[in-house]
């Protein structure tokens, strides 16, 4: 069958010859098309490692963390000099903390359905945080407290995936789950009972249901929710709500509108780590900068064998332009033999650029922390909007490579090309 | 779209060329020529005396720096880079000394292309029609073998094939056999003469063969840039001496 009857009449031949002059070309061919490729493969794979290392780096610290933490509002500092206690005796230069009139959200109810209702906002949960300290007989350990429906808990900082041994899911009343090093350092398992005592000073005996490990060093106890009321003696109250988004990069946004939205203390992951976002930033920027400049050396080489190929075609253009091909067809023809190696190109780089993408994933690794998975050595990640991208700027800079020799085409003179 | 008998074809008056650079070089003074449907035209004259620059003017592949050029009644001055390229498709057929085949392309897909190139695709009638023209040049074992394979005889056959497939009215052939050894030469003109009376088309070629020349119906003589037409007596006394 012949394909090209498919063709719009208005471009068959310019198609059919730029075709032609592929399949002519043979090594010229393969080595314009691997150009292309070997472009692409570079992107594929400088794109794949360093976004599968950023997402690895983000997932270890974001995973774990709530994205947006809504609190009390914080006194703003006042000059100690204006102060009532201080005024006339100590210099105004000096300043200290206002109390905080509020310690704890009453109407956290309201900030909920609030939070709930901004775009990107995944989960939101209301939670009591405190210090505090463990003991099992004259042996206090310190750590903070997390009181927390658990599966409410589970959507902001994942404790199953992460637990050793015992349960979260479930937790009841007079349960805790704690972190692996806190109860190595406690000397207890599951099922032993603890005293774990908060800044309120109430102890609270509670049976060890599970212990987990992030593998970031001592973390949070976790209770429920109404034990960690009890224990921080804030009736039905929270003092702190938790807000898990979908895009955390898009963290900031929701913070801000919920500023705008709340009286409260609002605060984005990125704020809190503003140098590990700098970081990433600037890994992004080194990613796209090695990518870019791939392409424009690959369009280069390109450019230079389209070159060569439109002059060694001269006598051709010459004799098509004089039995009436138009310049606006010889153009034509160049750019569709261009656009023909973009795409060969870049569609058997992408394929084997996620080939080599997929065996870096499989070496693994001993787990870093204790119970955890083998993790792979390249933290290399598969993303097909990167590699479409890869794709549709290959195909965009070879294609304008293909543009300066396919108008020095056009514009040739016929009767100085026969020459 | 062959012309009817004795229809001007080529009109030609005052045509000047000079060739530009650091020193304006002229080639052509004040040609006036006249081709009429079905004329068979031999230009003569030596290297460089401008033959292949009127082959140029009067194919619209270059314009004359002064003087009118009318080609099927058309002013070529007064058309654009297009239009320029829609004549030559559609009024004009060029044979040159080297055949010009595409080599990627088989005799047939090379005959076919000023129809390609005019519509993207010949019909059955146009297809036809120029495997006719192949079978009469000799070709139709040829048709579907690329141009490397072929002799140079075949390829200039073929050229002279995809010349006629437009059913052009003029066909401009620049030393057509120049390439060719005597035989091959001899049957390449023969079937450009056959094809003349046949098909009614005009025929203008430069030449350096006396004898071939000596053939045509008129021999026009390019000297020192300046033409005139010689009789067949002076032509033969011009090949004598």
């Amino acid at each position: 069958m012949n394909l090209a009857q498919f063709l719009p009449l208005r471009i068959r031949f310019e198609s059919q010859l730029a075709w032609r002059h592929l399949r002519s070309g043979g090594n010229q061919t393969w080595l314009t098309v691997a150009a292309v490729a070997s472009g692409v493969i570079v992107v594929v794979f400088i794109m794949g490692l360093i976004f599968g290392l950023q997402k690895r780096l983000s997932s270890l610290l974001t995973d774990s963390i709530p994205h947006v933490t809504i609190r009390v509002p914080q006194g703003k500092p006042i000059p100690f000099g204006d102060t009532p206690s201080g005024a006339g005796t100590i210099s105004s230069s000096l300043s200290e903390m206002q109390a905080p009139q509020r310690k704890n959200i009453d109407d956290w109810r309201t900030v909920l359905s609030v939070a709930s209702a901004i775009p990107n906002v995944r989960a939101v949960t209301p939670a009591v945080f405190g210090q505090g300290f463990a003991s099992k007989g004259a042996n206090p350990v310190g750590l903070t407290v997390t009181g927390a429906d658990p599966t409410q808990q589970e959507l902001i900082s994942p404790i199953t995936k992460n637990l050793i041994s015992g349960h979260y899911q479930g937790l009841a009343a007079d349960e805790v789950v704690i972190e692996y090093q806190n109860a190595k350092d406690l000397n207890v398992g599951v099922g032993d009972r603890i005293r774990i005592t908060s800044i309120s000073g109430i102890p609270e005996p509670l049976r060890i249901a599970g212990i987990y490990s992030k593998g970031q060093g001592a973390g949070s106890a976790y209770v429920t929710l109404r034990t960690g009321q009890s224990m921080l003696s804030i009736g039905n109250s929270v003092n702190v709500v938790y807000v898990k988004v979908f895009d955390i990069y898009g963290a900031d946004a929701v913070a801000e509108r919920l500023s705008v939205l709340l009286d409260c203390d609002v605060k984005s992951w990125s704020s809190e780590f503003p140098s590990f976002v700098t970081s990433l930033r600037a890994q992004s920027a080194s990613a796209y900068l090695i990518s870019g400049f791939t392409l424009i050396a690959s369009s280069f080489a390109i450019a230079s064998v389209l070159i060569v190929s439109v002059q060694r075609k001269s006598k051709q253009i010459g004799i098509l332009k004089s039995i009436g091909a138009r310049s606006d067809q010889i153009l034509l023809v160049f750019m569709l033999e261009g656009l023909g190696i973009a795409i060969a190109g870049s569609v058997s780089g992408a394929i084997t650029g996620m080939a080599v993408i997929y065996l870096l994933s499989l070496p693994k690794q001993a787990p870093l922390r204790f119970g955890g998975v083998p993790e792979p050595v390249f933290p290399v990640t598969l993303d097909p909007i990167y590699i479409l991208a890869a794709m549709g700027a290959a195909i965009a800079a070879t294609v304008l490579a293909a543009m300066l020799p396919a108008r020095s085409a056009a514009k040739m003179n016929p009767v100085d090309a026969l020459r | 779209m062959n012309s009817a008998p004795g229809q001007l074809v080529i009109e030609t008056a005052g045509l000047q060329k000079t060739y530009g650079g650091k020193v304006p070089t002229p080639v052509l003074f004040g040609i006036d020529l006249r081709v009429r449907a079905g004329e068979f035209v031999a230009i003569i004259g030596q290297s460089g005396s401008g033959k292949s620059t009127l082959l140029n003017i009067l194919g619209a592949l270059d314009v004359p720096t002064e003087g009118t050029v009318k080609i099927d009644g058309v002013d070529i001055s007064t058309l654009t880079e297009d239009g320029l390229a829609m004549l030559r498709s559609k009024v004009v057929g060029f044979v040159f000394q080297q055949h010009f085949l595409l080599a990627e392309l088989t005799c047939l897909e090379n005959a076919l292309l000023p129809i390609i190139i005019q519509t993207g695709a010949a019909t059955a009638e146009e297809t036809e029609w120029i495997s006719k023209l192949l079978k009469r040049v000799g070709l139709e074992d040829q048709i579907d073998k690329s141009p490397d394979t072929m002799s140079g005889g075949q390829n200039q056959r073929c050229a002279i094939v995809r010349a006629l497939a437009n059913r052009p009215k003029l066909v401009l052939a620049d030393e057509p056999t120049g390439n060719l050894d005597s035989r091959s030469g001899e049957e390449v003109f023969r079937l450009m003469r056959e094809m003349s009376t046949e098909i009614g088309v005009a025929f203008v070629m430069v030449t350096h063969d006396e004898r071939l020349a000596h053939q045509a119906d008129r021999i026009l003589l390019i000297e020192d840039g300046l033409m005139r037409q010689l009789t067949k007596e002076e032509h033969r006394l011009q090949m004598g001496s």
